[in-house]
């Protein structure tokens, strides 16, 4: 699905990303861990295409095609999904117009029929259930005065929406009060399937006891150091990352 | 058009055959304060930013009754739904195209000015007014009754469409009896290339009275549009003002509005849209005189191009004002590098018990926004209409007739649907 090579990539000339190697198969979920700074945010902006974040070195393929001159919409179209660590606040356009705009754009490109307002409706209602969210949530400007947990169910609501390939999920632990978590876990578990996968970039291995990561790996001064399994999240706890420090 | 031009022009009305003499004293009282003070310039401070350029270039003729024959045109285009309409081709009044309006008090120009002795009530010294009162025509106003409310809309449709570049000067008053209520909708549709239109509009708005004033200006890219506003509130009324600019050389509104009666009530707001060229400027003043009142202006502007913008809005709170509640704000989108916004909001306050607050922001599209579009999949082009789509909306709420709303809607999409 994803397969990043000796990736290297910079914002202002200041060097992140300083060799990264990571294969994601179908169906398979990995975790980035680090500590704040370590390259993990830039990492998931250079995947998503954010401008200023410069690919200098290596390669970034998606399903054996290079996307590294894709624009944010392309990578997204062809089934990139990231759930943003602060997810923006969009003025005066409220949350049906917003997520219909983005999955007509998505049946356009498949040259599928763009749903009408009914059609939208019955896909997004199934989906707030599942997050337990209210249908007021539709009628609010996006993300406008919405909680730190509303704003991250928002974000997986729009993954459920969307239903991409491969989701991204930047610190979506953060700012989430126990419930939400669990809600949110739910979501991306239930979301989980053979053709599926994620990238979960995390700070702390909390998110880890309810989402299970097939593969954990530490990211420290843009490299990965170690790579390992379930078990590895929990040496992290443990001991910190001063251990990997060479 | 320069001062000498003008004298041309004026000799062409004063010879008018078909109007009054009565008028002609205000007229000429009106000239000549013009002739000798001139057109304003960029030393006076509230001409500061304004570009008279073009309009000193352009030389306009007077729109006379061989311009008054709309038959050519497919009236149809410029319907809205669910308002009567009175139709103004180049500054005649069509009465064969317009509605009848069962009950209301309709006056011509000079009705209007015999009532009132033939002496002005909105007397103003700016040059264009003076040109306004000089060559004024279209002179349609409407008296409300006491207690008289009008559900359905009324529009003024002004067209400009001839081969000439002529020069319009509709003068209108809107007075309203005690408890009166109506929406009035002056609809101005540029559909021939250069034209000047000089508009004065006078409001009064007697106790408890309530005017719905909406403007839409849509003009084509050369003309010169100057509206002046002038409104008076007496105590307990309520006037909200609403204004679509789009296009035109240049266009610049001034609005003054005073608010002589306690607990009276204004909410100006304002959407100008460019899309190349275009001056667009909004000049407020709202005169707090009374206690109790409040006070509200809203303005935003789009900028595209070498177009620019001005936003000049002042909120004057005289000394017996106390209790005042106003509010002021001012957000500009700029769209290329080569647009400008000229943004002063003012605020002066003489009474010691108000609340009163300012702002202004001018910035371009959120870049941290676009991305987060982009990365739902929706294209550059459509990430960026749809923040100024959420930019411009919340200013079409204070429109409270449905069919307005929805028209007015509708031409900001295809102001936006044009943008690539």
């Amino acid at each position: 699905m994803l397969r990043i090579k000796n990736l290297h990539a910079e914002i202002d000339k200041k060097s992140i990303l300083k060799g990264v190697n990571l294969e994601i198969k179908p169906g398979e979920m990995h975790a980035i861990m680090g500590r704040n700074g370590s390259g993990k945010s830039t990492l998931s902006n250079v995947i998503t295409g954010r401008e200023n974040y410069l690919a200098t070195k290596g390669s970034l393929e998606l399903n054996n095609e290079s996307i590294l001159d894709w624009t944010p919409e392309k990578r997204s179209l062809e089934g990139i999904f990231m759930s943003f660590q602060y997810p923006v606040v969009i003025p005066g356009v409220n949350n049906t117009y917003f997520l219909k705009a983005a999955l007509n754009a998505k049946r356009k490109y498949y040259g599928e029929k763009e749903l009408d307002s009914a059609g939208f409706l019955k896909v997004i209602k199934e989906n707030l259930q599942e997050l337990d969210m209210d249908t007021k949530f539709l009628q609010r400007p996006v993300n406008q005065g919405f909680s730190g947990g509303e704003k991250k169910r928002n974000e997986i609501l729009q993954m459920l929406t969307l239903e991409p390939k491969l989701a991204i999920l930047d610190e979506t632990d953060s700012g989430l009060d126990i419930d939400a978590l669990k809600i949110i876990a739910e979501g991306v578990n239930n979301y989980r399937s053979p053709d599926r996968s994620f990238l979960v970039i995390t700070h702390y291995q909390r998110l880890l006891k309810y989402i299970r990561p097939d593969f954990i790996h530490v990211l420290i001064d843009g490299k990965i150091v170690k790579s390992g399994g379930k078990e590895l999240a929990l040496e992290l706890e443990e001991k910190g990352y001063n251990w990997l420090d060479s | 058009m320069k001062k000498l031009d003008f004298q041309n022009e004026f000799e062409k009305i004063i010879d008018r055959n078909y109007s009054s003499k009565k008028i002609q004293p205000l007229r000429k009282k009106a000239f000549d304060k013009f002739s000798e003070i001139g057109l304003p310039n960029k030393n006076l401070e509230d001409w500061r930013f304004t570009n008279l350029n073009h309009f000193l270039k352009s030389s306009y003729t007077l729109s006379g009754l061989e311009h008054s024959d709309p038959s050519e045109l497919d009236l149809s285009q410029f319907s809205i739904p669910n308002t009567d309409t009175l139709v103004f081709v180049n500054g005649h009044y069509k009465k064969e195209f317009s509605d009848t309006i069962d009950g209301l008090k309709l006056l011509s120009g000079q009705e209007y000015l015999e009532l009132k002795n033939w002496s002005l009530q909105y007397p103003s010294e700016c040059p264009f007014e003076l040109l306004n009162t000089s060559f004024m025509d279209s002179g349609m106003s409407i008296i409300l009754e006491e207690s008289q409310i009008i559900k359905k809309p009324i529009r003024f449709l002004f067209i400009v469409s001839a081969k000439e570049e002529l020069m319009i000067s509709p003068k209108i008053h809107i007075d309203c009896s005690p408890n009166s209520s109506f929406t009035f909708i002056e609809h101005q549709v540029g559909h021939s290339d250069n034209f000047f239109m000089n508009t004065s509009i006078n409001c009064y708005l007697d106790r408890g009275a309530s005017l719905d004033h909406i403007k839409i200006q849509s003009n084509s890219q050369k003309a010169v549009n100057i509206n002046k506003v002038h409104v008076k509130q007496s105590r307990d009324s309520q006037y909200t003002f609403f204004y679509l600019a789009l296009d035109s050389q240049l266009s610049r509104l001034d609005i003054k509005n005073d608010l002589n009666g306690k607990g009276s009530e204004c909410s100006l707001n304002g959407l100008s849209l460019s899309s190349e060229n275009e001056q667009l400027g909004s000049h407020i003043i709202t005169n707090h005189y009374s206690p109790y009142c409040s006070s509200s202006q809203n303005f935003k502007n789009i900028l595209y191009g070498n177009s620019s913008g001005i936003f000049n809005g002042k909120t004057v709170v005289h000394q017996d004002a106390q209790k005042t509640d106003s509010k002021q704000s001012n957000k500009n989108l700029i769209l290329s590098n080569n647009a400008l916004m000229n943004s002063n909001p003012q605020l002066e306050i003489y009474a010691d018990d108000v609340k009163c607050s300012h702002g202004s922001t001018t910035g371009a599209l959120d870049e941290d926004a676009i991305f987060y579009l982009r990365s739902r999949g929706i294209s550059l082009m459509n990430a960026q209409k749809l923040l100024m789509k959420g930019f411009a909306v919340e200013l079409f709420d204070v429109i409270k007739n449905e069919s307005i709303k929805t028209f007015i809607i509708q031409e900001f999409e295809n102001w936006l649907a044009e943008k690539t």
